[in-house]
């Protein structure tokens, strides 16, 4: 190497950094009012702009296969009528406060979301309040979004990601509810009546099922008060049990799906522990080294050094329920057994060969990094105190989990690569291989 | 905004278009009392030519360093189609002292992000850094940028990759459709080719035409470096002085750009796709960046199809439930705008999401808009400059647009503009820019083309 000065990068500093900093508050403030409702609301003075994440524990892991797709459907007809707004007079209130108000439905939890200018707070936390506690369900609106899910269903199974995604998951999780897509089933969507509808929203929109997060240019306690009154008319109710739902069963086994497409998808996965479990961070380093950024080993051996790939990665997404670690490549159609054999050969690969030190300082870095990164907003700060509220997780949990990462050592990533990462569920969708 | 590509799907590469507002406006001068208020940004032409932003903003943790190029798409000349975002990739696999892959793990291991984009304006790299790297992250986008070597093995991998690339996007029907409908309106001219480029003109690249190419556009005149953060100014200048100042002048000048040729009546395409759906498009000729009309324009496509409430979403989509998804937008280039509509629907419904669509159009035309639409278009305005102001790189991209193909005093002054725009001139925007003259593509089931 040249004289010519590398400029290093101090990591310690960084770390540091990258896990505190900016104008938001270090915790939000968090209170449980006495219908059950659980509030945390956080300043951050940076931007004169809030916004709000009501969160619902109502999901798929709730649905059985005859219901499948009803919580996805709840959420976009709630945004579409009042007993005092129609569907237009909810979007013109959100946009006049300089915001949006918007719905959706995952496999934990359902969310409905609304951002305004910040003087406009009481206005948007009243219309939040207003579409979660007094919808109408009109049955003009429940049957326009049944038909734009059913389209968008239609629309999956078209698009070569899409399909290859959500047959990866049914072969992964089997029976279990997270092996369906949120947005259901189209025979359970054609059944669902107001009536049903009626019930469901009766039956989880319920002050001890609901989190609301708010960060913004506010002040939290005039804030709580505010809720405290918004809110109060929210049914209280004994806590439901925990549904019965199915093991899990991976197929570990492989699915080809002929489709005409431009580029063959290959994607593998695993069944992974829950966002709570003990190894919960050093499977998130794992991810991070194998498929997460541009220094990643599946980046670099895979798209770098034998350009099989222009998109290809890792994730883990946070369960309450049983987790999955799946991969992804995308390619041209005559090199889909080459990269499909890449891909499980680097699965295979980190399951022998433990991290070097700067890689595992990479995936921590990178990993940490990405998350403080995404934690800027006010938008994105409300969904995740919102969101580990949700996973019953503390609000501490981002601090914790900081200090989790840094602890992995690559003794714990091998054993975690070792335990999980057995036996992989391919799917690979691609014009017929030649 | 120009469809951009990027390195990496996720991040830029499936940008579409980006719809009216959200395009343009994202940094005036903060409202009186604001708590947030930045201090102005400072602009500095070093005597080599090269432009230096640098945007103090305390509430940050992060750093954004951006270094933005006035090359893309609509400078490459024959044989050299695809060549701007072809030196994109390969800017990434080298330097003269650091190896492959050493932006992704510096940058990485330390927390940091770094990707890029290519249009038809203009090239972009980015870091987003922990805030204490400000120094030595101008130096490595300077080495970067400055000194990347073009191997001749990486270029045949990275080729590659470009491939794979283009194949990504054909399989998305909304990115393909935003791209073809770009061509067929700009039919002609250099806004009409893909950024992505030619098959073949990417396969006879070598290392000295890719490399002779980046060398002739990536002068100091032709570049700008643009950093927002918690950062101290004149550290900031003296890190860009000692990476960028040494430069020597070229005395480039960028060719200049022809008009858009007019459309005569309407231009029509209809391509045959997998998918069960189809998806329509429309767009006119509009105003360029910086053209008076900009801001009622911008206006219009926002009451036209910007959002929720608007006027192409209720009634087609609310209403007539004719369609599953529609948007208008307006898009402003450096010399073209377009103002568009795209569309899904069932393929059964496409002549009566068309006579809709147009309809609508005709009723603004003939009765304009409600002083409620205009003051939820303006409020919006506002809204979105706030919002992206919420991260540094929100404000480094807004920057870095606007020096590289309009100015950054009209891009700081433009939600003024946005504020006086009156009813009448929305009505009058859509007089002149919504005519009968107009390109209009379909993504149709296979077997179904008209």
């Amino acid at each position: 190497m040249s004289r010519r000065a590398r400029v290093g990068f101090t990591l310690a500093a960084a770390l540091v950094s990258a896990v505190t900093g900016g104008a938001a508050s270090a915790q939000p403030l968090r209170q449980q009012l006495p219908g059950g409702l659980t509030v945390l609301v956080r300043e951050n003075t940076a931007t004169p702009v809030v916004a709000a994440s009501l969160f619902v524990r109502m999901g798929s892991r709730w649905e059985t296969e005859d219901e499948a797709g009803i919580s996805y459907l709840l959420q976009q007809v709630l945004v579409k009528g009042t007993t005092t707004r129609s569907a237009l007079v909810i979007a013109e209130t959100a946009e006049g406060l300089g915001g949006g108000i918007s719905a959706s439905a995952d496999v934990d939890y359902s969310e409905l979301r609304a951002t305004a200018l910040a003087r406009n707070w009481k206005r948007m936390l009243e219309l939040l309040a207003d579409v979660a506690l007094r919808p109408t369900l009109p049955a003009a609106e429940i049957e326009g979004e049944r038909r734009a899910m059913l389209t968008a269903l239609r629309s999956r199974q078209d698009q070569p990601f899409p399909l290859a995604m959500d047959t990866l998951m049914s072969r992964v999780y089997g029976d279990h509810p997270y092996g369906r897509p949120t947005l259901g089933r189209p025979a359970a969507l054609e059944r669902t009546d107001r009536a049903r509808l009626v019930a469901h929203h009766q039956r989880f929109y319920q002050a001890p099922r609901m989190i609301l997060a708010v960060s913004g240019d506010v002040a939290a306690r005039e804030v709580m008060a505010e809720v405290a009154r918004l809110f109060a008319e929210a049914p209280g109710g004994p806590a439901e049990p925990e549904p019965a739902v199915p093991a899990p069963a991976a197929r570990a086994d492989r699915t080809v799906i002929v489709k005409a497409s431009s580029q063959a998808q290959v994607l593998a996965a695993f069944l992974a522990p829950p966002a709570s479990h003990a190894d919960y961070a050093a499977m998130k380093v794992l991810t991070t080294a194998l498929g997460g950024g541009m220094a990643a080993r599946l980046f670099t051996e895979v798209r770098d050094k034998q350009g099989l790939a222009y998109a290809t990665g890792a994730a883990y997404p946070s369960r309450r329920g049983p987790g999955v670690l799946w991969t992804q490549l995308g390619t041209a159609p005559p090199n889909q057994i080459r990269a499909e054999t890449a891909m499980l050969g680097e699965l295979e690969r980190i399951r022998r060969e433990p991290l070097s030190p700067a890689e595992l300082a990479r995936a921590k870095g990178y990993l940490l990094g990405q998350f403080a990164l995404d934690r800027r907003t006010n938008a994105r700060l409300s969904w995740y105190d919102g969101f580990f509220e949700s996973l019953g997780l503390s609000p501490d949990f981002a601090e914790r989990y900081a200090r989790a990462v840094e602890a992995v050592t690559a003794e714990d990533v091998q054993r975690v690569a070792q335990t999980y990462l057995a036996t992989p569920t391919v799917v690979r969708l691609g014009p017929a291989a030649p | 905004m120009a469809p951009s590509i990027g390195r990496r799907a996720g991040v830029c590469a499936v940008a579409l278009l980006s719809y009216t507002l959200g395009g343009c406006v994202t940094a005036s001068p903060p409202a009186p009392g604001s708590r947030a208020g930045l201090p102005a940004p400072i602009r500095e032409v070093l005597p080599n030519g090269m432009r230096l932003i640098i945007q103090e903003h305390r509430a940050a943790s992060t750093v954004a360093i951006h270094l933005w190029t006035g090359v893309g798409g609509r400078d490459e000349a024959v044989g050299e189609r695809g060549f701007s975002h072809f030196a994109e990739h390969m800017l990434f696999k080298g330097t003269e002292t650091r190896a492959r892959g050493f932006v992704e793990r510096d940058v990485e291991a330390v927390g940091g992000r770094t990707n890029a984009g290519t249009s038809n304006d203009y090239t972009f790299y980015y870091l987003l850094l922990p805030a204490t790297q400000a120094r030595p992250g101008v130096a490595l986008i300077a080495d970067m940028v400055l000194n990347s070597v073009f191997d001749a093995t990486e270029l045949g991998r990275e080729r590659d990759v470009v491939f794979e690339e283009v194949r990504l996007n054909e399989d998305n029907p909304r990115a393909s459709l935003g791209r073809q409908l770009y061509s067929l309106l700009y039919q002609g001219h250099p806004y009409g080719r893909p950024v992505l480029g030619d098959a073949a003109d990417l396969r006879a690249a070598t290392r000295d035409t890719l490399r002779g190419y980046y060398k002739r556009h990536y002068v100091p005149e032709n570049m700008a470096l643009v950093v927002v953060g918690p950062v101290n100014p004149a550290e900031v200048r003296a890190a860009a002085l000692a990476a960028f100042g040494a430069l020597p002048r070229t005395g480039y000048a960028r060719q200049p750009l022809a008009p858009a040729p007019a459309l005569e009546g309407v231009r029509t395409r209809s391509v045959e796709r997998p998918e069960r759906q189809t998806q329509l498009g429309f767009a006119w000729l509009a105003p360029p960046l910086g053209h008076p009309d900009m801001a009622a324009v911008d206006v219009l496509g926002h009451i036209l199809g910007g959002s929720r409430s608007s006027r192409l979403n209720q009634e087609l989509r609310e209403k007539a439930r004719l369609v599953s998804g529609i948007s208008g937008w307006y898009g402003a280039l450096q010399g073209a705008g377009a103002v568009g509509v795209t569309a899904q629907l069932e393929s059964a419904d496409e002549e009566a999401v068309e006579r809709a669509i147009l309809a609508e159009i005709h009723r603004i035309q003939a009765d304009g808009v409600t002083p409620e639409e205009l003051a939820r278009a303006i409020t919006a305005s506002e809204a979105e400059r706030e919002f992206s102001r919420e991260t540094v790189e929100g404000l480094a991209l807004a920057y870095g647009r606007a020096e590289t193909t309009w100015s950054l005093e009209a891009e700081r002054g433009y939600l003024d503009r946005v504020r006086a725009v009156t009813r009448a001139q929305v009505q009058e925007a859509a007089r002149r820019y919504l005519t009968d003259s107009y390109a209009r593509l379909a993504f149709v089931p296979r077997g179904r083309a008209r």
